[in-house]
């Protein structure tokens, strides 16, 4: 028997949130946000966990929005700050560091391409688009519709470009990525449970992209016409229509062809797949992408778009999405908080889609700054309460970029961030990032770490010969110097993990040194460093 | 429809399988823990450890990369059009004919099944790898795990000191990773594909032995103070401080990975072939508690010279595989030991042009020896010239609910990503009962 249960690919539910009843739409997010979670906590009859300390803020904001741990001295400043407002300037100077950009930039890319392939020219569009705050509806539009013969929006292509292979690709990552909703298991059958979500949804989605198509030239072009033809369960033979997630639908305009000319086109869209010296493919009347974006964008239908995002950029801020997982967004599967996201989304299109604004809403709200430690009595609180923070896996890039700074020269790695040309040498970092970057898996759904990632920090010469180098730019040279072994300590507890030792670790460090550095006072350091770069608390955003 | 046996994979950890470790712990019977051996405490007793080692359950996969051609192993048709130029020869088990390429596995069929009646439909290399490496068509949108990852996950330790997936793919052509998909990385294999020692498995000569090891004594203290009181979606803050705890046994187990330390009458046994030094490794490996190895023999992509390519490959593949075979049975290692040739077709019965034969997923043949298997059985056949199955059909699903069944594991055992179950043989997929013990 072929069975498949529960197929959860329904639509959103049926009956959202009246917005009579969310909070004003002039709230500052952080207070909507702390509004809806504390609600939440008191209904679950849950305690929340406490606010992180000072410096426990600066780590984690600075890896949320620059990409990587702060520096010694950025630690400091927030720290030794008696400012009322240091958590709101922290989060501006972030934001408007040229680490946001290349941060942004990295997320985006993760979210949207660097699975299926890396793109140089896609990342440097993406990377732009960062830098101005390009807003997500114009990102959307850019990579459906974008122009090839305008250099600006033809890098925007990629999106669809490494997906024109494959018409069920184009469809699902296209509803995934943008719309939070996986289609593809309505392809063989309706929905079993939901009533309103049948293959003409799938089939409706497919047909957006059923015309797109790459060229020789490897140029993205849409065909004339066609529409699909598919077999109900029942075996009946239907025609898809052009329809959205939400049932609205497209109608093609009719339009009077000839024969003759039906032929003509059918020969340019041959001539265009097979001749690498065709002319610029010509666009025809009727975009069916353009349509899509038309519609999901268009004021009846954009919750979809814009929940989401919202949904995307809180998973990537808080550990786990209002709903979750992110591509199943329907009514079986409901948001932890649906008020909140309602009210999120809502602020989000209303503020032109503008996700830097979101994401320093959510970075100020007290949910943002809760311990990821639960120390409470009886059962730690579920996940889906956000009573206690996550502990989120760095990307390989953030992994990357922390360990490139954590074993470096601490004074010069301070002084660098706040110098003059600092963007130049972020763009460096950056550079310097990928070869350690490359060697780490991507994390996917259900990730763990293998063994080949602490075989390859254990066991190869890069990390020996790279992190680990003793010389004056490294954090390795820097403690060379230090005589006083609790000095010593505590100069790489600050540099690596942004925070000072406790006692016992001073007593076991200095224990450590005590005995190694017999056998070599270098190669003792380098195993405590070692240690410190491995460990848990710089592979994770806690 | 009543919910069946589940395991949670995105699951957060409080309801991860390490909660078996209290009722296992408890005095569950060696057959219990044998299944799900998460069972630390357990270990430490020498005598449970034993019996656990004894219990415990491997396989071995000999892929025949390319497709091997049924007709010149398993599923000979003299007389026909399609037979070709080599004799079937009678087995030690009365009845059972195999191809004459096979003359040492025709002495020896006492502990092997022939499944002769595999149709498969997916014709290409890509296409075929991926059907029979997951059991299971491609779906859209998911990557299910392979053979060998879904093996190392039912079958392996969480704080296994070997590796628990190993996979042999030293030629260049055809070759394939393998995938834990939505496992994780985890259950991904160590891949061999350059040099018979994995990478990152020797201590770098800067580093002492005892640096190495007091800074891992070190790091750990670190993860250990760090995680307290911590939690982690899918137990992602567990699995790192478990890669690293594995990191001193994966070295201490680069030894396997070398059979210089066979008595040499062991190492002639085998003999010279690359294939067959593999052979050894795998069992060197299952001897040590590795739950998976794939060994892949390339190319038997015989779309020309079917006929001496098949001379050639045969005689290694007879010669390893009795010889493995014979090696585990002396060892007592096969009674646990489940080993599988397969590939990701067979070839078409018609000869073609240039004497070679081309790709064919209508019907072929696998064989299955050892743990759960019963010897000297034949399941399915094909027809007089072997175009069609005559007789019990059977799809890549029914091949992988057998070979759990055979492992002992739960063939309806279900998998959740998210919140839809993925049953870990395809939907419905039944074990195919006559070739079982």
């Amino acid at each position: 028997m072929r069975f498949c249960w529960p197929v959860l690919c329904a639509l959103l539910a049926a009956s959202p949130v009246s917005s009579a009843e969310l909070l004003p739409s002039g709230t500052p997010i952080n207070e909507a946000i702390d509004h809806y979670l504390e609600a939440g906590w008191v209904e679950a009859k849950v305690k929340p966990a406490p606010l992180v300390s000072g410096a426990g803020l600066v780590r984690r904001m600075t890896l949320d929005l620059a990409g990587r741990i702060p520096t010694v001295g950025e630690t400091r400043a927030f720290v030794d700050s008696g400012s009322p407002s240091r958590w709101t300037a922290l989060a501006d100077r972030l934001l408007s560091s040229p680490d946001f950009a290349y941060h942004h930039r990295n997320q985006l890319d993760l979210l949207l391409l660097a699975t299926k392939k890396n793109d140089g020219e896609f990342r440097k569009y993406l990377l732009q688009a960062a830098r101005e705050n390009r807003s997500w509806d114009v990102l959307f539009r850019q990579m459906m519709t974008g122009r090839e013969a305008n250099a600006a929006e033809k890098p925007a292509l990629a999106f669809l470009k490494a997906r024109a292979g494959s018409l069920d690709d184009l469809t699902n990552d296209t509803s995934v990525l943008f719309f939070g909703v996986n289609v593809s298991c309505a392809k063989c059958h309706d929905h079993p449970l939901v009533d309103d979500w049948k293959q003409d949804h799938f089939y409706g989605m497919a047909s957006f992209f059923t015309r797109t198509y790459l060229t020789k030239k490897n140029t993205l072009a849409e065909k004339y016409s066609g529409l699909i033809k598919f077999k109900t369960t029942e075996g009946k033979e239907k025609q898809s229509r052009f329809m959205f997630l939400t049932g609205a639908e497209v109608a093609e305009p009719k339009q009077k062809k000839t024969a003759e000319q039906r032929k003509a086109e059918d020969a340019e869209v041959k001539r265009q797949i097979k001749d690498p010296k065709a002319p610029a493919a010509k666009v025809p009347g009727f975009s069916p992408r353009a349509k899509l974006v038309e519609v999901a964008l268009g004021a009846k239908d954009r919750e979809f778009f814009s929940r989401a995002i919202v949904n995307r950029i809180w998973l990537r801020l808080m550990g786990r999405g209002i709903v979750d997982p992110p591509d199943q967004m329907h009514s079986a599967n409901t948001p932890s908080h649906p008020e909140l996201l309602e009210w999120l989304a809502r602020d989000l299109a209303d503020h032109g889609y503008d996700l830097k604004r979101l994401i320093r809403g959510i970075v100020l709200s007290d949910a943002y700054a809760i311990s990821s430690r639960f120390a409470g009595e009886g059962e730690v609180p579920g996940a889906e309460t956000f009573a206690v923070a996550s502990v989120r896996l760095l990307t390989p890039r953030q992994y990357s970029l922390s360990l490139l700074l954590a074993s470096a020269n601490p004074d010069q790695a301070s002084k660098q961030v706040l110098s003059a040309d600092w963007s130049k040498r972020r763009e460096q970092l950056e550079n310097e990032s990928n070869g350690l970057a490359g060697k780490i898996e991507l994390p996917g759904d259900n990730f763990q770490v293998s063994i080949d990632e602490a075989l390859l920090f254990s066991n190869n010469d890069q990390i020996q010969n790279s992190l680990l180098k003793d010389s004056a730019e490294r954090l390795v040279g820097t403690l060379k110097s230090v005589s006083d072994r609790r000095q010593l300590i505590g100069i790489a507890f600050e540099a690596m993990l942004s925070r000072a030792p406790d006692a016992d670790e001073v007593a076991v460090f200095e224990a450590f040194l005590t005995k190694r550095e017999k056998a070599g006072r270098v190669s003792a350091i380098q195993q405590m460093v070692w240690a410190l770069l491995t460990s848990p608390e710089l592979r994770f955003n806690y | 429809m009543t919910r069946r046996t589940s395991d949670m994979v995105a699951a957060s950890e409080h309801v991860s399988r390490r909660g078996f470790l209290g009722a296992a712990a408890a005095g569950a019977t060696a057959a219990g823990f044998a299944q799900d051996m998460t069972v630390l405490d357990v270990l430490k007793n020498p005598l449970i450890a034993a019996e656990i080692k004894k219990q415990q359950k491997h396989v071995i996969l000999l892929w025949l990369a390319g497709g091997a051609s049924q007709l010149e192993t398993w599923d000979p048709k003299p007389g026909r059009p399609t037979g070709g130029p080599f004799m079937p020869i009678s087995t030690n088990v009365p009845g059972v004919e195999i191809s004459e390429l096979l003359p040492k596995m025709a002495g020896r069929m006492q502990d092997t099944a022939i499944i002769r009646s595999l149709s498969t439909g997916i014709g290409d290399h890509g296409g075929g790898a991926s059907l029979m490496e997951t059991g299971r068509r491609k779906e859209q949108g998911l990557q299910y795990p392979d053979l060998g990852a879904i093996i190392a996950r039912e079958l392996g330790r969480a704080d296994s000191q070997v590796p628990d997936y190993v996979s042999f793919y030293t030629s260049t052509e055809g070759r394939r990773k393998g995938t834990s998909g939505f496992l994780g990385a985890r259950f991904a294999p160590m891949f061999l594909s350059d040099s018979m020692i994995p990478p990152n498995i020797r201590r770098l000569e800067a580093v002492s032995e005892v640096d190495h090891r007091e800074r891992a004594d070190l790091r750990a203290l670190l993860a250990r103070r760090f995680t307290q009181g911590r939690h982690s979606r899918n137990n992602v803050l567990g699995s790192h401080t478990n890669a690293y705890q594995r990191v001193r046994g994966i070295m201490a187990s680069e030894k396997l990975f070398s059979i210089d330390s066979e008595p040499t009458a062991i190492r002639e046994k085998y003999g010279p072939t690359q294939f067959a030094q593999q052979c050894l490794i795998a069992r060197r490996m299952v001897e040590a508690g590795v739950p998976f190895v794939k060994v892949a023999r390339a190319w038997w992509d015989s779309h020309g010279q079917n006929f001496e390519t098949h001379q050639e490959l045969c005689a290694d593949l007879d010669h390893s595989m009795s010889t493995l075979l014979d090696d585990l049975e002396e060892r007592g290692l096969l009674k646990n030991t489940l080993v599988i040739t397969l590939a990701e077709f067979g070839r078409t019965p018609k000869i073609n042009a240039s004497l070679g034969r081309d790709h064919f997923a209508n019907a072929w043949s696998t064989s299955l020896s050892g743990c759960g298997i019963k010897g000297g059985s034949v399941y399915g056949k094909t027809d007089a010239d072997g175009q069609n199955v005559a007789e019990g059909k059977i799809g890549a699903g029914q091949l992988f609910a057998t070979i759990f069944k055979a492992l002992g594991i739960d063939h309806e055992k279900e998998y959740f990503v998210g919140a839809r179950p993925l049953p870990i043989s395809d939907f419905g997929a039944q074990p195919i009962d006559a070739v079982l013990a």
